[in-house]
């Protein structure tokens, strides 16, 4: 078996640059002989004029198709040793039908313009000049193509899968359309310029005849079934440690997978972009106290939830000390990153080094040190208030579990059967009565809204929704536990009036049903037993206002209005009520920015991300803000991430939203982008 | 020296060649062939260079960190210039010239080369790679992301290939 550099994560050790440089002085020399040093003759390939191009293109991927298929298949080389390209359709699609027209245009690609420009080729030089600009040009426009440079990222994706072949056919096929690709070659040339070198020849016989040989030889190598799947599926845990211990060793002895604390504070607070904080810690930990725009990401979600920024921008790892973190590292390299870093002496470290006070430290602190930690400790300390106001309250069912807000699978399969617990789960009944939640009640939520004097939608009064919790017997000290199928406003919009009737007591269940199942908890089919109780219809509701306290905030300038609808609504590309726009001033935030989907469900993104995502909109935590969206559904969303989530304080809901005041003439609209 | 210039290599061969070069780079480095990323790399030298402080806040090459270069397919790219430099040397194809038809005006045929250098640096970097990274390298490992670019490729190369064919006029 042989270890790459990659596979030992040593890619930059000098001996890999060295090699790097051999290989590519080999590549050079095959491409100036293939007759790559000339644009004319690249360019040929599109004139129909001499297609050398896709002879030795194909020749070069059917031989390094065959080569590393054969060595995965008798172990020479383990995939994880290998560097595969993400597939991402969107940036390689654009990026190829750019890259086409580049090509054309310019004569050249990257590759062969090094070796054009090592021949004398002027133009190869000013090629590679513009490509040097077209790659700043890149740096300088990320921000705004990142969405596209990151969409729909499949991974690893092997072309044999997507088309649904498996590999030994695939090669197979590959081969003998390379064939009938030679001679077509060679027939398009002798068409076109009256003369083929190679049409006809032995040569070409005899090559075709080797390839066919070569061929069906690696079909049948390959097409073992047992033993190719073991090659190809050997789960990442079998490469032995000492690979990238020794790996790990070297950086560490370099120095190369550090950062000092007080390194990390600076870079923090100035705001470094792709600067992406990782606690490690459990989740108590976590809310108990992190390092600011830290998120929480488990062990076991660590290469799936980092997979973004795999090898951009960096990757900061952190636990209370040295050993968890180091694993993760461990994890991460293994897998190819090579952008993770420690935390030097951890979580600890950090707060000794940083957020210490001046007066208790041991040494004296020069006065220009001394600036700086104060200056630490007034940004990492002070105004976490996601975390500060989520502190729990006594009296409550579950000890350590802050309200409204939300409840874990296992926290909730360890309570499920307590008697002051009460699930309810707001998926569509067909759903619910194949499988559930043991003991949940189905609920529909729009049971809980009406017509109020001729606007729809909206949340009905609190002696309705009083009705609606003592038919389901909740009582005012129940916990109630919202369940979500793949509409996680379906749960704030509950949350919003059981907040009418003054009941904190509820939590939603962080991923939803999906999650319970994809965890493995109990579910079943079963109807529960309840009975009736009687909660008080007291409205208890301060954050619902109406188009007219609405229109008064606008006018004044007194409140931020949130338009959390999706974007096309708020510019009035589109539209479904009785006019297009916005309320003038308000800004679009559209709410399912604030949920990412998984493999396995829809849940919001970790806090640390929200939290920064909404001090660029919101000017503090005292700020207030109006939340609407059309019918007050997804709005009941951002106002919980606000509220109960981020711990801003001045939150009001426009329920009615805008079928309301589209539909009101008298009121301002406005369209565009801007607000 | 253009007159004594050795005919090029068999297309088949040389293919063949590079397959090898290319196998032999997955499992020595335990990845493929590259050209765009060490472009790409001297570009971000080049900006870090003139624009120390701006270049360090940018998302795309400031996580490249200070030292840009050191980096494999930097030293891959020189490598490729040097072996170019080799064989042309070796089979007489060294000659300073600006390739292009006779009837094809200079000025022309350098602001072509600039402008597609220019899409094709961009386009590079938005699909992570490049014919030699993206398009054989992926190739070769059968990835789906690099037959797409591969197809794209061609397909615009060839839509495009009509409106500047003048600058191969002779």
């Amino acid at each position: 078996m042989i270890d790459t550099f990659f596979g030992l994560g040593q890619l930059d050790s000098s001996k890999a640059l060295f090699m790097s440089l051999v290989i590519g002085i080999l590549f050079g020399m095959v491409l100036e002989r293939a007759g790559f040093g000339s644009s004319r003759r690249l360019s040929g390939v599109f004139y129909f004029k001499d297609m050398a191009v896709i002879k030795v293109m194909f020749t070069a991927m059917i031989t390094a198709i065959m080569g590393i298929a054969l060595s995965l298949r008798f172990g020479l080389v383990a995939e994880q040793a290998i560097y595969l390209n993400p597939t991402l359709y969107k940036a390689q699609i654009l990026g190829g039908l750019i890259f086409g027209i580049g090509f054309v245009i310019g004569g050249w690609c990257p590759g062969t313009a090094a070796v054009g420009a090592a021949s004398g080729k002027w133009d190869a030089f000013i090629f590679l000049g513009g490509a040097v600009g077209g790659s700043f040009f890149f740096n300088e426009t990320y921000t705004w193509v990142k969405e596209l440079y990151e969409a729909g990222n499949q991974h690893t994706a092997f072309v044999y899968q997507s088309i649904g072949m498996s590999k030994d056919w695939f090669v197979l096929l590959f081969v003998l359309i390379g064939i009938l690709v030679f001679w077509c070659m060679e027939l398009i040339e002798k068409k076109i310029t009256q003369k083929s070198d190679y049409l006809n020849t032995v040569f070409l016989k005899q090559f075709s005849f080797v390839l066919l040989i070569s061929g069906f030889s690696v079909f049948m190598l390959l097409g073992d079934p047992s033993s190719a799947a073991k090659n190809n599926e050997s789960p990442v845990q079998s490469q032995p440690v000492e690979t990238s211990e020794t790996a790990l060793l070297n950086q560490i002895e370099n120095a190369l997978d550090h950062i000092e604390p007080e390194e990390l504070a600076r870079r923090v607070i100035k705001g470094q972009q792709g600067l992406v904080l990782v606690d490690v810690r459990s989740e108590p930990e976590f809310l108990k106290f992190h390092i600011k725009t830290a998120r929480h990401i488990p062990l076991k979600d660590l290469v799936e939830q980092l997979e973004p920024y795999r090898n951009l921008g960096m990757i900061v790892l952190y636990s209370n000390g040295m050993t968890h973190p180091a694993q993760a590292r461990d994890v991460l390299f293994r897998m190819g990153f090579s952008n993770a870093y420690l935390l030097t002496d951890g979580l600890d470290g950090f707060i000794n080094q940083c957020l210490r006070p001046v007066s208790l430290r041991p040494e004296p602190v020069p006065e220009s040190n001394a600036r700086e930690i104060n200056q630490w400790r007034q940004f990492f300390l002070v105004s976490d208030s996601a975390t500060a106001a989520k502190t729990p309250m006594d009296g409550l069912p579950i000890k350590g579990l802050a309200l409204p807000g939300i409840i874990d699978a296992q926290t909730l399969f360890a309570h499920m059967n307590d008697p002051g617990v009460r699930v309810i789960d707001l998926r569509s009944q067909p759903e619910y009565n194949t499988s559930h939640i043991p003991g949940s009640l189905s609920l529909n939520v729009e049971s809980l809204r009406g017509n109020i004097k001729g606007v729809p939608s909206c949340l009905l009064p609190a002696h309705l929704l009083a009705g609606h919790l003592s038919l389901m017997g909740i009582q005012p000290k129940t916990l109630v536990v919202l369940v979500y199928g793949e509409k996680v406003q379906d749960v704030t919009l509950v949350g919003m009036a059981l907040e009418r009737l003054g009941h904190a007591n509820y939590a939603l269940l962080s991923g939803g049903y999906l999650q319970w199942k994809a965890l493995g908890f109990a579910t079943d089919a079963m109807l529960p037993e309840i009975s009736f109780s009687t909660y008080p219809d007291t409205d208890k509701d301060q954050f619902t206002i109406d188009y007219k306290a609405v229109f008064s905030h606008v006018q004044n300038k007194t409140a931020l209005i949130l338009d959390v609808r999706p974007q096309a609504y708020y510019t009035g590309e589109k539209s479904d009520e009785a006019r297009a726009g916005h309320i003038p001033g308000a800004v679009n935030r559209p709410f399912d920015l604030d949920t990412v989907k998984t493999a396995e469900t829809i849940a919001f993104k970790p806090i640390s991300e929200l939290a920064v995502a909404y001090e660029t909109i919101i000017p503090s935590k005292e700020s207030l803000v109006i939340v609407h969206c059309r019918t007050g559904h997804q709005a009941s969303q951002t106002f919980f991430v606000l509220k109960h989530l981020l711990g801003y304080s001045r939150i009001l809901w426009y329920d009615a939203g805008w079928t309301e005041w589209a539909a009101r003439k008298e009121l301002p609209v406005k369209t565009g982008t801007t607000p | 020296m253009n007159s004594s210039a050795k005919p090029y290599m068999n297309p088949y061969l040389a293919g063949v060649c590079l397959g090898l070069v290319l196998t032999g780079s997955f499992l020595i480095l335990g990845t493929g062939l590259g050209a765009s990323s060490g472009i790409a790399r001297i570009a971000a030298a080049i900006e870090g260079w003139m624009l120390p402080d701006h270049t360090a806040k940018t998302t795309y090459f400031g996580a490249w960190g200070k030292s840009p270069l050191d980096y494999y397919l930097v030293y891959m790219f020189i490598g490729t210039m040097i072996g170019g430099l080799i064989s042309a040397v070796k089979e007489n194809r060294l000659s300073f010239q600006l390739e292009k038809g006779c009837q094809c005006s200079s000025w022309k045929r350098i602001t072509l080369a600039l402008t597609g250098g220019l899409l094709v640096g961009y386009a590079s970097r938005l699909a992570q790679g490049c014919t030699s990274g993206q398009a054989l390298t992926g190739g070769a490992v059968l990835l789906t992301g690099s037959f797409v670019f591969l197809i794209c490729l061609f397909a615009s190369g060839y839509a495009a290939a009509y409106f500047v064919r003048r600058q191969w006029n002779d």
